[in-house]
């Protein structure tokens, strides 16, 4: 897939969103974007899904079979996850869908909430619904946009191996990230959304010394944030008792 | 997209939105029939006339109820914003045909219809296929009245009502008989004129082909603006 030129507002008077960005994904290939709050990341990865129109440029090369993961999934919908998931597994031509749903609802850990209301699901719980839905069809594009908001540590390591499968069929993922998690897509590679642009991220590729850095357990993804804005690699995160 | 189309059916039917113009539709009916009994044609062209404001009120509502997210979600499932475009106004139409039989049916079982009277009268058959022509003619304007005011491209409520409201009252005064440019709006009075006095076959002719012309600019024009506003 390869956007070229790709210029985007929200309405004639708004200020661009997106200036001449470019960036080119192989199949097989994982791209994370990374930027601050509002710079246009989740702009850019609609762009990339085909859902939102281009004031300027082009995308070529979309794979036929798309699956967005957006940053908040539309859980006001008066469905239940079951009928939901049928309902978009119809929509996206799949005939009998039951095995897969089940599967993703296991592998997901969002089972036994099948037969739950849409409007009655915890916000990581619907993003779950959000992941299940994108991939009930192996999708050649997968795009990610925040993928780990709102998971439970479970789900959230599952998100590397469902990434690892998907490009070791050729499909291609790309996916925002503020929060510092790229760690866990080691073989990335990563893009810097600034201006509307889109350039290589600033990785020192020389020798760097690892740190280990306790921060208070109320507000652990405040620190990996700044630690990140600060221009630090987010090597992972855990839970530990002070030594 | 016959999927989808359903999906969105059932999501109109399950939230209960599908209760309240299907109950404006049966008062306007009921009001309409209730004052007294009238020819075939003329009760049809005038049912027709009035189903317009539920039909469009319906159409936005049914649109409505998919958060804008899942729209972009549905457009990604069927492959391209047309046909997520194409099935909102497919489902729309589907949810119109009941209320179109319903309508079709109420001034039988309210008893609102009078046999033919005089020689020049329309016969039951001719009033019926008329009354058939006349809804079948002016569902589609309504639904695109309906898609226009939809969220996806009024954005805002207070927006959406704005344009249900001029769009429907705009149809009325721009379909009277005094007015210079009927021809901006769907023939909606027009149509029940023709119902209820008769007319020419070149005169059903025009009215269908203005019709037909109306509904084709009004969907290029929301297809435009669906193109930029998803």
């Amino acid at each position: 897939m390869r956007m070229e030129d790709v210029w985007l507002r929200y309405g004639r008077r708004g200020s661009w969103v997106l200036a001449g960005a470019d960036l080119t994904l192989g199949a097989g290939e994982v791209a994370i974007v990374l930027g601050r709050n509002g710079a246009g990341k989740s702009t850019l990865l609609q762009v990339a899904a085909g859902v939102l129109p281009l004031s300027r440029g082009a995308v070529h090369d979309r794979p036929p079979t798309v699956g967005w993961v957006p940053e908040r999934f539309p859980a006001d919908q008066p469905f239940t996850v079951r009928t939901y998931l049928e309902a978009m597994a119809a929509v996206r031509g799949l005939k009998s869908a039951a095995t897969e749903i089940e599967r993703w609802a296991e592998r997901l850990a969002f089972g036994p909430h099948l037969d739950e209301r849409l409007s009655n699901l915890s916000k990581g719980t619907a993003q779950k619904v959000g992941l299940a839905q994108a991939l009930l069809v192996p999708p050649g594009l997968l795009v990610l946009d925040e993928p780990w908001e709102g998971l439970d540590a479970q789900t959230r390591e599952e998100v590397p191996d469902i990434v690892t499968e998907l490009i070791a069929t050729g499909g291609t993922v790309l996916v925002s990230d503020h929060r510092g998690e790229m760690a866990r897509l080691p073989g990335a590679s990563m893009w810097h959304l600034d201006g509307g642009q889109i350039s290589p991220a600033k990785v020192a590729s020389t020798r760097r010394w690892v740190v280990e850095v306790a921060v208070a357990a109320a507000d652990p993804s405040a620190a990996v944030a700044r630690l990140h804005a600060a221009g630090h690699e987010i090597l992972g995160v855990r839970e530990g008792v002070r030594r | 997209m016959t999927a989808l189309v359903l999906m969105r059916l059932r999501g109109y039917a399950v939230t209960g939105r599908v209760l309240a113009p299907l109950l404006a539709g049966l008062v306007v009916l009921g009001t309409l029939y209730g004052g007294g009994q009238a020819q075939v044609g003329e009760a049809y062209g005038v049912s027709a006339a009035v189903l317009l404001p539920v039909l469009a009120w319906q159409t936005k509502m049914l649109l409505d109820v998919e958060p804008d997210t899942q729209r972009r979600l549905a457009a990604i499932g069927v492959g391209s914003p047309v046909r997520e475009c194409c099935c909102g106004l497919l489902a729309a139409g589907a949810a119109a045909v009941p209320v179109v039989l319903l309508a079709m049916m109420a001034p039988w079982i309210l008893n609102g219809i009078a046999g033919p009277q005089y020689p020049s009268d329309l016969s039951l058959g001719a009033g019926m296929a008329l009354g058939v022509w006349a809804h079948a003619l002016l569902v589609p304007p309504a639904i695109v009245i309906g898609a226009w005011s939809s969220r996806a491209v009024t954005r805002t409520a207070g927006t959406g009502v704005t344009v249900l409201v001029a769009g429907t009252v705009g149809v009325v005064i721009l379909g009277l008989q005094s007015s210079p440019v009927p021809w901006l709006a769907p023939p909606v009075l027009a149509v029940a004129r023709f119902c209820e006095r008769g007319g020419s076959w070149q005169a059903l002719a025009m009215l269908t082909v203005w019709a037909v012309f109306w509904t084709a600019g009004a969907v290029v024009g929301y297809g435009a603006l669906r193109r930029v506003r998803r």
